[in-house]
């Protein structure tokens, strides 16, 4: 049984013919099914998990990564797969990364039902399938699988990667490996005011995050506070509909 | 910025390693690394990064200074801008002009232990 999960976003008119035309697909594909709209006093993990509890096997979050970061929080440990169709311009990484076109063709990637095992970030026991981003830190130290520790010598960025695709300086994240990624972007000062960042890579299963300040960061684009982040790959956690155009 | 390598783990310009230093994959070191390191696959040692660790590895590329002793169960190639205060256990060696190395050098077959990188898991 499917179960759809509509942003509160996606219930905007300038998207109602859309969404008409991907209902109408979904029904014509055979995989039609129940739909529940989230709203600003709707708790969404309650709600898909009361579902999955009323036999909800199959969850697909219609919207963007901050709705599939929902889903994704609510089915943890439960026996069900997840899907997503993306709507909007904007958070909309993850659609891509695991090869979820736009618009009415999501559905027929939906129904072709290509199934990979994922891995899970956690972070401060919130879950992320894409990266934590935290910018400019400073006075940070980085434990790394308890074995050393990472210190910058100046403010930089940190970024915790788990399915990302590749960059100038970094190869993609493989969200199949059993680990996390964390790349550290320390600016380099140079003669010419010619802007140099040297980028530190280093995969880990686990790693702890202590700063002397507070730090703002976003996992999946959600935002977050603190000084202390404890990191964790959780192998395997997720059953995810991925399209032929995936890039891991 | 810089490109990215065939390295898995990087460590770059701008920051200091401290502690055991393990990794399976192949290494680029070009920052400052204290303690220990043990690397399963290849390592590369960048002109401008400081070393003050023993190491062991599979084959080594060195260009900037190590303080420690360093055993390669491979080659190990010392360019021109290296600098090694320690001992050096390699089956290959290869020496640019104007290499440093001060500290004993053993070639005699002798099999390096090879570091089993232990994951967190088997920790707990």
């Amino acid at each position: 049984m499917y179960y759809y999960v509509y942003d509160e976003f996606v219930q905007d008119p300038k998207f109602e013919r859309e969404l008409s035309a991907i209902e109408t697909r979904l029904t014509d594909l055979g995989i039609a099914g129940k739909i529940a709209r989230l709203a600003l006093f709707r708790d969404p993990k309650e709600l898909i998990r009361d579902e999955i509890r009323k036999g909800a096997k199959t969850i697909v979050a219609i919207g963007n990564d901050l709705t599939l970061r929902k889903v994704i929080d609510a089915v943890a440990d439960r026996d069900v797969v997840v899907g997503m169709i993306p709507f909007g311009k904007d958070n909309n990484v993850i659609a891509d990364l695991i090869g979820m076109p736009g618009g009415v063709e999501s559905c027929d990637v939906l129904s072709a039902r290509i199934l990979q095992e994922l891995d899970l970030g956690m972070v401060n026991s919130r879950r992320f399938l894409h990266t934590v981003v935290m910018q400019n830190v400073s006075k940070v130290e980085i434990e790394c699988d308890r074995d050393f520790t990472i210190s910058p010598f100046r403010a930089c960025e940190i970024v915790v990667r788990n399915l990302a695709m590749p960059e100038d300086d970094v190869r993609a994240a493989d969200p199949t490996d059993g680990r996390l990624e964390v790349v550290v972007r320390v600016p380099q000062r140079s003669w010419f005011g010619a802007k140099k960042i040297a980028t530190t890579v280093v995969p880990v299963k686990r790693a702890v995050i202590r700063s002397a300040t507070n730090v703002a960061g976003a996992a999946d684009g959600e935002a977050f506070e603190g000084n202390e982040f404890i990191f964790e790959s959780l192998p395997r956690q997720v059953r995810v509909i991925t399209g032929r155009a995936r890039k891991f | 910025m810089a490109k990215s390598t065939a390295e898995e783990t990087i460590i770059a310009r701008g920051v200091r390693v401290e502690g055991d230093f393990k990794s399976q994959g192949a290494v680029l070191i070009e920052g400052e690394v204290a303690g220990n390191v043990q690397i399963a696959g290849d390592l590369r040692v960048g002109d401008e990064s400081k070393i003050h660790a023993d190491v062991v590895a599979q084959n080594a590329v060195v260009g900037g200074e190590v303080r420690g002793n360093i055993q390669v169960a491979g080659r190990l190639e010392l360019l021109s801008s290296a600098k090694m205060i320690g001992d050096v256990t390699a089956d290959v060696l290869s020496v640019q002009a104007g290499a440093l190395v001060n500290g004993k050098i053993t070639m005699d077959g002798r099999e390096v232990k090879m570091p089993k990188v232990e994951s967190s898991d088997d920790k707990e």
